[in-house]
């Protein structure tokens, strides 16, 4: 379903505030939809997302949960099981360690287990990603480790717009969704539609068209290829930003589609780049008919292989920058790889 | 294993060459670096210097013709034992020739004991097309071929070589490839040519919606290039010297950016894309002029001496303007690229990255572009500014301007 826009004016809402409205709207439209996690009650969320929604909702339906993952994932996963649909929120994306087994056994595995007899329609919301001096606990990008699971769906939004498209869409979808949403980002403002709309749970977007590399970014690394591709155009260079939006399932045609069209292929990805998202795409596209039209080595970048430090200048050091994107597409698109 | 030592290629037309001196005996001490022996092709001779530090064994004879590629000596470490000569077998870093002008990519040729190396995009083409990849010269990093080097691209971009291209002189040499600038066509480099000998090759390209080219719908700078890139793409003619004017300038240093082994020497005439001012009203008025009148005042701008505006030139430049859906197609064109008399394109990191040899030429009375953008030039790069000249230099200083594109030896011979 494409995005079904009940009024496009020039509303702008910061990320945050997207995520909330999607909430809003689904708990005044579905009595089953309940909010779970540490602090987003009174104290509004650890980044401020679910704010000021007990006040409209109650504690009922905005649950303040014990600061215990295992356990909190756990109701939430239960609830769903027996027909909530309940949102839980994770203070950190880094806390999901702790809350594995009722994600990585029981979520996307009971479907399975009982023969298809149940499902577990569960929102999980991940706030991931460095870049605020949190350090190296409170600042990964796991989404990678949720989209190795079958069983699972992984989306990780770029824009307001799409991040209450998202959580409206995965809310409506059977199975367990894992969003993961940029830290850095809540605060972005964007036009966002005002009523219900849902953006497909496995569709890429086309975020700028070019036709002479082709580079895919998740999250936030989807402004920064924008940009890089901005500064590239002035050369003369017409980079194709994709912004993948889903991980897990992987929108194939269109990375396919563009690579066909440029012959070269950059991922960017803030997550550690040995054995990550880049890695899948690349291998995606070389076991393709699309492998024919390469005409330069894949490149990735991603993150380095180390945990995200505290000092700020090492923390931006071991993640992808705009500079980085636009050399290695330059070199891409010069032949000089 | 010791260190095989293969005849390079040091000019651009090389096939072949001879072994004319040895510096270092068969068997004697060789250091990494130091000249190792002489070639000579059809065109000159070259040293070239020794690719490892050891000694010289299995030396290939004086003064017979060899194939570019072929191992001509082996070098062995100080005690390794010397036998019959290895096979040759794996590919190795060609030794760079110690001669400035020589190309920076050096191609490596294919033997039948290693596969060619090429991109899938060319492997593809070369099997659509019946091709035998070993017969493709690559000009990618280590003498990899690329999707461009097995033919032209047709079908990927139906607007391939819609551009017009005019060939002129002969064709031994390298060409000029000559690209007019905003509101130019292939008219306006007849002053340059009148200087240059008839045997010297030039292919000039009018631009997407210049003189005879297809009218397309530009969305921006890389738009043109890219159309651009396509037509030079097929020109199938070796490394060029390329030259731009003005918007061909900037339009010159992006292909020469993202072709680099193709152009061996650049030349820029007054080049946009160095900074951000021009003159948007002359822009608009050369472009927007429907007649003699409005256009002659704006022709004179350009050029330092009025007086080279006569009447006659005038309303001869009016008659290649005639066309109002070619001045319709322009003026979008500038609306893109010169959005508010500002200049959206940035090529001074490209100017920065290049290599080739490249010259700026400039003149100080240039009112459309202004001549200190040309300071931004690192310090490689040539510049020569003249005093009364103004935004035509090739017009304005045709003569001097066809010496500096002119190689040495060739100049001699235009005096004639």
């Amino acid at each position: 379903m494409n995005i079904a826009v009940v009024d496009s004016g020039l509303r702008e809402l910061s990320y945050a505030e997207a995520i909330r409205e999607a909430m809003d709207i689904a708990l005044a439209t579905d009595p089953r939809v309940v909010l779970m996690g540490e602090d987003i009650g009174v104290y509004g969320g650890a980044f401020q997302v679910t704010g000021d929604l007990i006040d409209k909702y109650g504690p009922d339906r905005v649950m303040d949960t014990p600061i215990s993952e295992l356990g909190g994932a756990g109701v939430a996963v239960g609830a769903a099981l027996t027909g909530l649909r309940p949102i839980f929120e994770f203070q950190f994306s880094d806390f999901a360690t702790l809350a594995m087994e009722q994600i990585v056994n029981q979520a996307a595995k009971l479907r399975y287990m009982l023969g298809g007899a149940v499902s577990v329609p569960l929102v999980m919301r991940f706030p991931a990603g460095s870049g605020t001096g949190a350090a190296a606990q409170h600042s990964q990008s796991l989404e990678a480790w949720f989209g190795h699971v079958p069983g699972l769906k992984v989306v990780q939004p770029s824009t307001p717009q799409d991040a209450k498209g998202l959580l409206l869409a995965a809310l409506d979808d059977p199975d367990p969704v894992m969003i993961f949403e940029h830290k850095l980002l809540y605060k972005m403002r964007g036009p966002v539609p005002e009523g219900a709309y849902w953006v497909p749970l496995d569709k890429a977007e086309v975020r700028r068209t070019g036709t002479d590399v082709t580079v895919v970014a998740t999250g936030i690394m989807v402004h920064k290829a924008l940009e890089a591709a901005e500064v590239l155009a002035g050369e003369g260079i017409a980079a194709e930003v994709i912004d993948l939006r889903s991980i897990r399932p992987l929108d194939r045609d269109t990375v396919l589609a563009s690579v066909r069209k440029t012959g070269r292929l950059t991922c960017v990805y803030e997550a550690v780049k040995t054995l990550g998202i880049g890695a899948e795409v690349s291998a995606m596209v070389a076991e393709s008919d699309a492998f024919d039209y390469l005409d330069a080595p894949i490149v990735r970048l991603g993150g380095a292989d180390s945990p995200i430090p505290y000092n700020p200048d090492l923390e931006r050091a071991v993640v992808p920058q705009v500079p980085d994107i636009i050399a290695a597409v330059r070199d891409q698109a010069r032949g000089a790889l | 294993m010791p260190t095989e030592v293969i005849l390079p290629k040091v000019d651009m037309d090389m096939t072949s060459g001879r072994i004319v001196t040895w510096h270092v005996a068969e068997g004697a001490v060789v250091s990494q670096g130091a000249p190792l022996f002489d070639i000579e092709t059809d065109k000159a001779a070259m040293e070239v210097e020794s690719p490892a530090s050891g000694r010289v064994h299995h030396q290939a004879a004086l003064g017979i013709e060899v194939a570019i590629g072929t191992v001509v000596a082996w070098i062995y470490a100080e005690g390794e034992a010397v036998g019959p000569p290895p096979e040759h077998v794996t590919e190795k870093p060609v030794p760079r020739t110690s001669t400035a002008d020589a190309p920076r990519q050096i191609a490596v040729p294919h033997t039948d004991l290693q596969k060619p190396r090429a991109t899938p995009a060319a492997r593809k083409a070369a099997r659509d097309l019946g091709l035998d990849l070993a017969t493709v010269s690559g000009t990618g990093p280590r003498g990899r071929v690329m999707r461009g080097d097995v033919g032209p691209i047709s079908g990927l971009n139906a607007e391939s070589g819609t551009l017009a291209v005019i060939r002129d002189g002969g064709t031994r040499g390298v060409p000029l490839v000559l690209l007019h600038g905003l509101a130019g066509d292939r008219y306006g480099w007849e002053p340059l040519m009148a200087e240059l000998p008839s045997s010297q090759p030039v292919i000039r390209v009018e631009l997407p919606n210049h003189g005879t080219s297809a009218r397309m719908r530009a969305d921006g700078f890389s738009d043109v290039l890219r159309q651009l890139r396509n037509t030079f793409d097929t020109l199938d003619c070796g490394p060029v010297h390329l030259v731009g004017h003005s918007l061909g300038g900037a339009l010159a240093l992006g292909l020469s950016d993202t072709r680099p082994r193709q152009v061996a020497r650049l030349t820029l005439l007054a080049p946009s894309g160095l900074g951000p001012e021009v003159n948007g009203p002359a822009l608009d008025g050369l472009i927007g002029a429907t007649r003699a009148e409005s256009l002659g005042p704006w022709l004179k701008a350009l050029v330092a001496d009025p007086d080279l505006m006569t009447p006659s030139f005038v309303e001869a430049a009016m008659r290649l303007r005639q066309d109002a859906s070619l001045r319709a197609a322009q003026a979008q064109m500038a609306a893109v690229l010169f959005p508010d008399g500002t200049q959206a394109m940035d090529l001074t990191s490209a100017l920065d990255r290049l290599e080739m040899p490249t010259r700026i030429i400039w003149g100080r009375r240039d009112r459309i572009v202004p001549w200190k953008h040309a300071l931004r030039a690192p310090g490689r790069v040539s510049l020569n500014l003249f005093d009364n000249v103004g935004h035509l230099p090739h017009i304005e200083a045709a003569a001097a301007v066809a010496r500096f594109l002119m190689p040495a030896d060739q100049e001699v011979l235009s005096g004639d």
